[in-house]
């Protein structure tokens, strides 16, 4: 039931988007307070595209906007070793807490799920990454995490890749030589399992009276707060 | 202690006296020295129609009566009583490898209303809270735009206002309990998530400004911080990376987005994201870019981090999904709640909150029965869109144990799932988006304690 009154809602917004190409004037749908402001002047500078470059450090997963550099895998390691291993782990294993490198296998990693095993826990470039030019992205905006944004552009593309050489990503051999061609290239072993949400994915009722029979099963905790609790069944009569 | 009878143990100052780092427990025995300072006060002589108790001793002033107060300024900023020393955000040391990319959490079961005090407001950083000087920042709009744009912060807050009551959830809201009940603690459970009046510049208002493309699909916010946070915001016709159309549910909401330079009414706080954030309602709290510097118009998804490892969830078919973007409807009772023990049998009443993150509350339905049986609770004004609503049910505890629920249900006729039912499509492994159903138990000890109900 919830579902069928998202969908109507879902129409009524493709006609928005319809009246939205369709206008110059792209934000007349918008509220009828909108519609009454004033047309903002006299505020703001113009800026030229030149001006904004050194902020624009976004990489998409297609590769666009990738700057000029490279980075090798060699030259990698020696950066990783340095600033990198003491979080990550010298294998790529994680250190106190924070990400590792390299999970299970992009297979191993999906059988866990299916079966009901925490394959979170196990996350790493191989089977929880889906391109490679945002892993570019996010060592060179945000790595390393004590001094975010220190690496040149040759060397986030040499740490990027060492990391991916480290997950055994499939064509990032020992030799491999990362640039803003070479990137978008790569074939990342998890890119398959990715889904876009659909939308709610419950449909719960709004049951008033003897919504169930029989008894429940009251599940407390069991242990101390930092452990995931076993918890204990236990039985309750009804009220 | 004998000589002050009017209040023999005041609650507040066993808070703050007692060093203790377990504060539910020193919270119950201050509950527990409270009852019985009354006991030793208050004669045996029982109300023949209730069961109250008379209270005989004279009454006697407190120090206060016989002294002067601080004069104005004493406190130029304003703090919380001293007795209120307990009401604090909390984190949990376990969760995070550091304090620096960490969150830590409201304190709901202390608080009264929709609004979050400011220095109560969760706090979620993924590389630290810092010190952003006004006068130098800047925000550049650009990308499929006629014209970019720079702004400064005194641009933005001489343009045309809006102002709105919503609340910021972060989506890990509840993850600690996917695998099992595991924090005996509304503050833990449901402290992700505060509610503040918002007031910034509309997006609509810049994206007009600089003329967005309508071709334009997608649009990112970016920070100015060490983690630079940069999360992709569905508009109309929106796809994804593969070409597949984002659901229209999650290409609205940008339409309420501002740039926020202001919460409850003072300028944002540095937790917050001073001195201005994106802020997109309804969504989860990650897109709304703190310490914003850069809004850029596009045609596609950028796939980041936050988007390809950390915000997405593992789905019990192997499959990873992306954009999970709405905080669907929640509720919980914060009173009573397991950070409190019930203080004898008679008069009490159920409080609690709910919010959506597509739209207004529409009905809210307890339980005590552990889910058998409903009543609608009566919903306090204002219900407002995207924003928290309290909620009210009277309640006499006759002693025995109760099961105690709430249910809330949105405009959209989206009802709350039951844990099982979320678990049936998430798994127990998940992380984000826990929305469902949180029960209370109540014992006969007066004890409250966070139980899951797994067959129902």
């Amino acid at each position: 039931m919830s579902k069928s009154k998202m969908s109507n809602w879902g129409l009524g917004l493709a006609a928005a988007a319809v009246a939205l190409t369709l206008s110059n004037s792209a934000f007349a749908f918008d509220t009828s307070a909108d519609k009454s402001a004033p047309k903002v002047s006299g505020i703001g500078m113009n800026i030229t595209d030149a001006a904004i470059k050194p902020w624009n450090i976004s990489y998409f997963y297609d590769g666009t906007n990738l700057p000029d550099g490279s980075g090798t895998v060699s030259a990698g390691e020696k950066i990783y070793s340095a600033q990198c291993a003491m979080c990550h782990g010298d294998f790529g294993e994680g250190a106190h807490g924070y990400p590792k490198m390299v999970g299970d296998p992009v297979d191993q990693f999906e059988a866990s799920a299916k079966a009901g095993v925490d394959a979170v826990s196990n996350r790493g470039l191989n089977n929880n990454w889906g391109n490679a030019p945002t892993l570019m992205d996010m060592i060179h905006r945000a790595m390393p995490f004590y001094a975010p944004g220190t690496l040149s552009v040759d060397e986030a593309y040499s740490v990027t890749c060492y990391v991916m050489n480290l997950a055994s990503i499939p064509g990032v051999g020992d030799d491999f030589v990362c640039d803003k061609t070479s990137l978008p290239k790569i074939k990342m072993p998890a890119e398959p399992l990715y889904v876009t949400n659909s939308g709610p994915d419950t449909d719960n009722t709004r049951c008033m009276k003897d919504c169930y029979k029989g008894t429940e099963f009251v599940v407390e905790k069991a242990a101390s707060i930092g452990d995931v609790s076993v918890g204990k069944v236990q039985k309750k009569d009804s009220q | 202690m004998s000589e002050n009878m009017i209040n023999p143990v005041p609650e507040g100052a066993n808070k703050a006296g007692v060093a203790s780092s377990d504060r539910r427990k020193f919270l119950r025995k201050s509950v527990a020295l409270a009852a019985g300072g009354a006991a030793i006060a208050a004669t045996t002589s029982a109300n023949a129609a209730d069961g109250l108790k008379t209270w005989t001793t004279p009454l006697k002033n407190e120090p206060t009566r016989h002294m002067l107060g601080r004069g104005v300024v004493s406190v130029p900023y304003g703090l919380p009583s001293k007795y209120e020393a307990g009401v604090v955000r909390r984190n949990v040391g376990w969760l995070t490898a550091d304090t620096i990319a960490s969150i830590s959490f409201t304190p709901w079961q202390d608080l009264h209303g929709i609004i979050t005090p400011n220095g109560l407001h969760f706090e979620r950083y993924h590389a630290g809270a810092v010190d952003v000087d006004p006068e130098k920042h800047r925000l550049v709009v650009h990308g499929m735009v006629k014209q970019p744009m720079i702004f400064t912060v005194e641009d933005l807050k001489r343009m045309p206002s809006h102002t709105a009551i919503h609340f910021l959830e972060c989506p890990a809201n509840g993850a600690m309990e996917w695998r099992g009940v595991q924090m005996d603690s509304l503050q833990f459970t449901h402290g992700m998530m505060s509610c503040s009046e918002w007031t910034g510049v509309k997006l609509t208002t810049l994206m007009e400004m600089v003329g967005v493309d309508p071709k334009s699909t997608w649009f990112y916010g970016e920070g100015t911080d060490g983690s630079a946070l940069q999360r992709s915001i569905p508009m109309e016709g929106a796809h994804d990376q593969h070409g597949k159309p984002i659901p229209a549910l999650y290409t609205s909401h940008y339409r309420d987005a501002m740039v926020c330079y202001a919460m409850n009414g003072e300028a944002l706080r540095p937790e917050n994201g001073y001195p201005i954030r994106l802020f997109v309602p309804g969504f989860e709290a990650n897109v709304s870019t703190k310490y914003l510097r850069r809004l850029m118009f596009v045609d596609k998804p950028l796939v980041t981090y936050q988007e390809t490892k950390h915000y997405i969830e593992v789905l019990p078919n192997g499959m990873i999904r992306q954009y999970d973007l709405v905080n669907e409807a929640n509720s919980v009772i914060t009173s009573p709640c397991p950070d409190f023990k019930m203080n004898g049998k008679g008069t009490y009443e159920i409080r609690g909150i709910a919010w959506s993150g597509y739209g207004k509350i529409k009905h809210v339905d307890i339980s005590v029965d552990g889910g058998k049986n409903w009543t609608e609770a009566k919903l306090t004004e204002p219900v407002l869109s995207k924003c928290l609503t309290k909620f009210t049910l009277p309640f006499q505890w006759d002693g025995n144990e109760y099961l105690i629920m709430s249910r809330a249900t949105d405009e959209t006729g989206y009802v709350q799932p039951t844990l099982k039912q979320l678990r049936e499509v998430r798994g127990f492994n998940s992380i984000y988006h826990k929305n469902s159903i949180q029960v209370w138990k109540i014992e006969k000890t007066g004890e409250v304690k966070n139980v899951q109900i797994e067959n129902v």
